[in-house]
């Protein structure tokens, strides 16, 4: 590239108004043989510059694992079991009548019995008053 | 947004951060705390990520201004900051620093303002357009273009000054 061309390029370099590729151009000239004398010492500019972006960071970056979110799902299904379970088992024991329910039950059982022995012997004892309407009927023929 | 997904959107410039940091931090130790914090701050604020039109200048901003708030408590706090990193870290900057003219600019850049060191780095190292160096540092582009120039021609002068020493 012309000498005149980089240095005019320099001066607007120092101004600040050179574009990206400009400064391309100037770099590439500073890295190649032979610079102009009077030019030389801006020489660790353009290269120290360009060097400075060699250096990398060496650390590894740790980021927290992500294992929150999985986590927060295994709380979720615990949860969600537990209450399962415990609804299950509210159900389970409502089905299974308890002791009291069985007695109580029984208990039925036994009264509906005795009310259908009371109301046979009542049917019973009401076939008679049947006899007893037929008793009176003849008794009034008789006794008139 | 998955943790991978997450990841590969911040990585790529895990580079550029560090170096950032590194300029204004000095000591190679706490550019890399730096990154690292930086980072965890991302992945703890990922679902605004997105609202984001740019997350490496968002990271470039948020890694700035954290920075600047080590130092500014540092200070406070009447510590100094350690240089020794130019002697002793072993790695690539060693290389590249035993370039003596390339130590050199790195050590006219560290005397520079706070505001033209990170526009000199943002510009000349990262190479990044004026429209995103304003929008990293919070400015404009007329303030970033004063601030490169005054850098680049504070630089030049600290060379030619070294260069007619013959000191180089």
């Amino acid at each position: 590239m012309e000498l005149a061309k980089i240095e005019a390029l320099l001066d607007s370099y120092f101004e600040g108004t050179t574009t990206l590729d400009q400064e391309a151009m100037l770099r590439s000239y500073f890295e190649k043989e032979p610079i102009a004398p009077h030019l030389e010492h801006y020489k660790p500019l353009f290269n120290g510059l360009q060097d400075a972006q060699k250096e990398n960071l060496t650390r590894k970056i740790v980021f927290p694992k992500a294992t929150t979110s999985i986590r927060k799902w295994w709380y979720g299904i615990a949860a969600g079991l537990v209450i399962a379970i415990g609804i299950a088992g509210f159900q389970f024991s409502k089905s299974g009548l308890s002791t009291e329910e069985k007695e109580a039950l029984a208990a039925f059982e036994k009264s509906k019995k005795a009310l259908l022995l009371l109301s046979e012997n009542f049917n019973e004892g009401a076939e008679d008053l049947a006899m007893l309407q037929q008793f009176t009927k003849t008794k009034n023929q008789i006794l008139k | 947004m998955k943790q991978q997904e997450f990841i590969n959107t911040v990585l790529p410039f895990k580079d550029k951060l560090f170096r950032l940091a590194r300029r204004i931090l000095v000591s190679t130790d706490e550019a890399e705390d730096a990154v690292q914090e930086v980072y965890l701050r991302l992945w703890k604020g990922k679902k605004k990520i997105e609202t984001y039109k740019n997350t490496e200048a968002f990271a470039m901003t948020m890694t700035k201004n954290y920075c600047l708030d080590r130092l500014k408590s540092k200070q406070a706090s009447n510590l100094k900051i350690v240089h020794s990193n130019y002697q002793t870290s072993e790695n690539l900057e060693r290389r590249i620093e035993a370039n003596d003219g390339v130590a050199l600019v790195f050590k006219i850049m560290d005397t520079l303002p706070e505001q033209q060191k990170l526009v000199l780095q943002l510009r000349d190292v990262e190479q990044f357009e004026f429209s995103e160096i304003a929008a990293m540092l919070e400015s404009n582009e007329t303030a970033v273009r004063v601030a490169l120039s005054r850098a680049r021609k504070t630089v030049r002068e600290a060379l030619i000054k070294k260069h007619n020493y013959g000191i180089s």
